[in-house]
């Protein structure tokens, strides 16, 4: 257990009074990409906050490990400096605030034993704006202000390749961007892969699965997953819709109502 | 001799100790006579709302001691013909041009406040740039009181015809362990195409009270700029009006305040068109840390002939605390028809959303904080034309975020 980069072990979790997480198992090593799949509402927006220490997410009951290390207890900024990272689902607009200063403070931050310079700093910038061939006057802008949604998720890409973290949660990062910005985004995330990192990909299409090949697929429905597999439950998902796995796999006649009246829409 | 208070005879010793000749002497004794005449500014009326200074105590402090550092004039300035000096060598040198611009437009029975100014005036600076000449470095002056002391320092500017200055006024004390008082008054005028730019800086230490009025009038296409900054002090009250009498007149007017323990600041400020085609942009911007309070109250005057007003104006508060208060009245008043006149005013919180953004990305809350804080000041910053003054904010803005030790002084 100690070795998983990633340790969740029975987490329920309430907003506003409201059990969203209800149980939930996972692990996930280093090296290893995990997709996480579900329809609308069922916690994966939830679970990815939890993990990042978002205000306002109660942590009834479970634990979650990282690198061995009881992460719920620290602050946002204690695990994003140990190696967390969440590209946002929906990228927060800080005004006034440039994308450059933001992330040369993020990065001196995390990285405090190799800081860089502004120089420095913006040269490095380069490299990664480069790599994901990302439009540069972005980074002159203020964060997030006035982006289109796929420029949005493409500077979450961009920070994440810039911070380099060990574990990294992509919370819907391909949903919103086009061919060309999903291929550039895939090819990031798959130079960030290696043996040293692990990377839970939120997603609803088998689409990104098919430029970014998961060891493991999660269905997560009503704040459990409840069922693991390889790529073909992917494709099985996209094939038969939820419904009908979460049949298969025991949800509630309710919960089971609920999305074949959403599948119909 | 300094240990007096600030009575009439203070006020007649402060003459004789100057040397002044007898009109000026005369103007001290006749506003002090007015000070006592007046009310206190009534808390109802739209000026002093909120801030009430009913019973505010002028008998604690000692009169003022004037010896503040002689203005400095480059030579090349001065032969330009570049007048940058205080009013004991003005009143020898350029008596008609004092007597001229010498609470010419602040009235010495505005409020208690001018008026006890106009008695005890001191440390007062005039300027003068005759016309076509362009004065590139900022002139500055650093103000100073003592512990328990008073200041009244007078600012009168005199822009002509197509001639340009920058000024910079600043004060700025430590914190002292007895209540001290400064009342200033600033009197700016700019000549057809002038262009003058104001920077007023205000750092002084906990225990200060400070007032200030300033009043620009402006001619006929001529550039009126000013930055209003109240940083230090327990109270604060600026108010900053321009007058855009000249057609085609353009006035720029930032302010820009940090308040945090129990700080206290009030600003007023009037846009008054009376000339037409003129243009009015005011910004106003500040930042409410721990218990502090601070009010904006902005008045858009348009007169009757003023057509072809453009007037904006617009105050932003960013709450940093629960118990911090913001309050925001902006007011129009307009006889003109064809005018354009926008305002808008908020009062906001620091959102949680925002720090968790940054904190995720391994920023600690408060250089978190910090980061907000200088996105919601950085337009204001940007519009700020002289680096240093740029850099002095930024220092002064991070400090505040961080909780600068001096804070921790009892007011
Ligand atoms: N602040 C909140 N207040 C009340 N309910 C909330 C709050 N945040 C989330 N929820 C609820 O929690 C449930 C899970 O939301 P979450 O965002 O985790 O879903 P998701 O799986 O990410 O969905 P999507 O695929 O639409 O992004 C939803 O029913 C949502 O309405
Ligand atoms: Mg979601």
């Amino acid at each position: 257990m100690a070795d998983n980069l990633l340790a969740i072990e029975d987490l329920h979790v309430e907003v506003e009074g409201k059990e969203i997480i209800r149980g939930l198992n996972l692990s996930l090593d280093k090296g290893e990409i995990h997709a996480i799949m579900g329809p609308n509402g069922s916690g994966k927006s939830t679970l990815a906050y939890v993990l990042t220490g978002r205000p306002g997410y109660e942590v009834t009951a479970g634990k979650v490990f990282y690198k061995g290390e009881d992460v719920l207890d620290l602050a946002p900024d204690e695990r994003a400096k140990r190696g967390i990272f969440l590209a946002f689902q929906y990228p927060t607009e800080v005004p006034g605030v440039s994308v450059v200063n933001f992330m040369r403070t993020a990065y001196n931050a995390i990285h405090s034993d190799a800081q860089k310079s502004a120089m420095a700093f913006r040269m490095y910038l380069q490299e990664k704006i480069d790599l994901l061939e990302i439009p540069s006057e972005l980074v002159d802008r203020y964060v997030n202000q006035g982006f289109s949604g796929g420029e949005k998720k493409r500077n979450e890409v961009l920070q994440m390749a810039v911070l380099e973290p060990e574990l990294a949660i992509m919370d819907e990062t391909d949903s919103g961007l086009d061919i060309d910005a999903l291929r550039h985004v895939s090819e990031g995330v798959n130079k960030l892969a290696g043996p040293d990192v692990g990377i839970m990909l939120i997603t609803h299409y088998q689409r990104l699965l098919n430029y970014i090949r998961p060891d493991k697929v999660h269905v997560l429905m009503q704040g459990q997953i409840v069922t693991s597999g390889g790529f073909e439950l992917a494709e099985r998902l996209e094939a038969e819709g939820y419904a009908q796995v979460g049949e298969e796999f025991g949800l509630s006649q309710e919960a089971l109502a609920e999305l074949k009246q959403k599948e119909k829409e | 001799m300094t240990d007096g208070y600030l009575t009439k005879a203070a006020a007649q010793r402060l003459a004789d100790d100057l040397g002044e000749p007898g009109w000026l002497a005369e103007r001290r004794t006749e506003a002090f006579d007015l000070y006592e005449k007046l009310d206190y500014p009534d808390p109802k009326g739209e000026e002093w709302r909120y801030t009430n200074v009913r019973g505010f105590d002028f008998e604690r402090f000692s009169s003022p001691v004037p010896g503040g550092a002689a203005p400095l004039l480059p030579d090349d300035l001065a032969a330009k013909g570049v007048i940058f000096e205080d009013f004991r060598t003005a009143a020898a040198e350029h008596p008609e041009l004092l007597k001229e611009h010498f609470f010419t437009d602040v009235p010495v029975d505005e409020h208690k406040f001018t008026a006890l100014h106009a008695a005890f005036h001191s440390d007062d600076i005039l300027v003068y740039v005759p016309r076509g000449v362009e004065v590139t470095m900022p002139l500055e002056v650093a103000r100073r009181v003592s512990s328990g002391g008073s200041i009244f320092p007078h600012t009168s500017i005199v822009v002509e015809a197509q001639a340009a200055l920058t000024f910079v006024d600043r004060f700025g004390s430590e914190d002292f362990p007895d209540p001290s008082l400064c009342a200033s008054v600033v009197e700016i005028q700019a000549g057809r195409g002038g262009m003058v730019n104001y920077i007023s800086l205000q750092d002084w230490g906990r225990t200060v009270s400070h007032f200030q009025t300033q009043r620009f009038t402006g001619g006929r296409d001529s550039t009126v700029r000013s930055l209003a900054v109240n940083l230090g002090s327990s109270f604060a009250r600026t108010q900053v009006e321009s007058v855009l009498k000249g057609e085609g007149a353009f006035s720029e007017m930032l302010g820009l305040y940090f308040a945090d323990s129990d700080q206290h600041f009030a600003q007023r400020t009037l846009q008054f068109h009376d000339g037409p085609h003129g243009t009015s942009d005011l910004l106003y911007k500040g930042a409410l840390k721990e218990r502090s309070r601070s009010e904006y109250s902005g008045l858009i005057k348009v007169a009757k002939g003023a057509q072809g007003t453009d007037a904006y104006q617009a105050n932003r508060n960013l709450l940093l605390s629960d118990e911090s208060l913001a309050h925001s009245i902006p007011q129009l008043e307009i006889e003109a028809n064809e005018v354009r006149c926008t305002h808008g005013a908020t009062v906001s919180p620091v959102e949680e959303e925002h720090l968790f953004y940054l904190m995720s990305r391994g920023i600690d809350r408060v250089t978190a904080q910090k980061l907000v804080v200088f996105g919601f000041f950085r337009d204001v910053l940007d519009r700020i034309r002289v680096p240093g003054v740029r850099d002095d904010l930024s220092d002064a803005i991070s400090a505040k975020v961080e909780g600068d030790k001096r804070l921790e002084v009892a007011v």
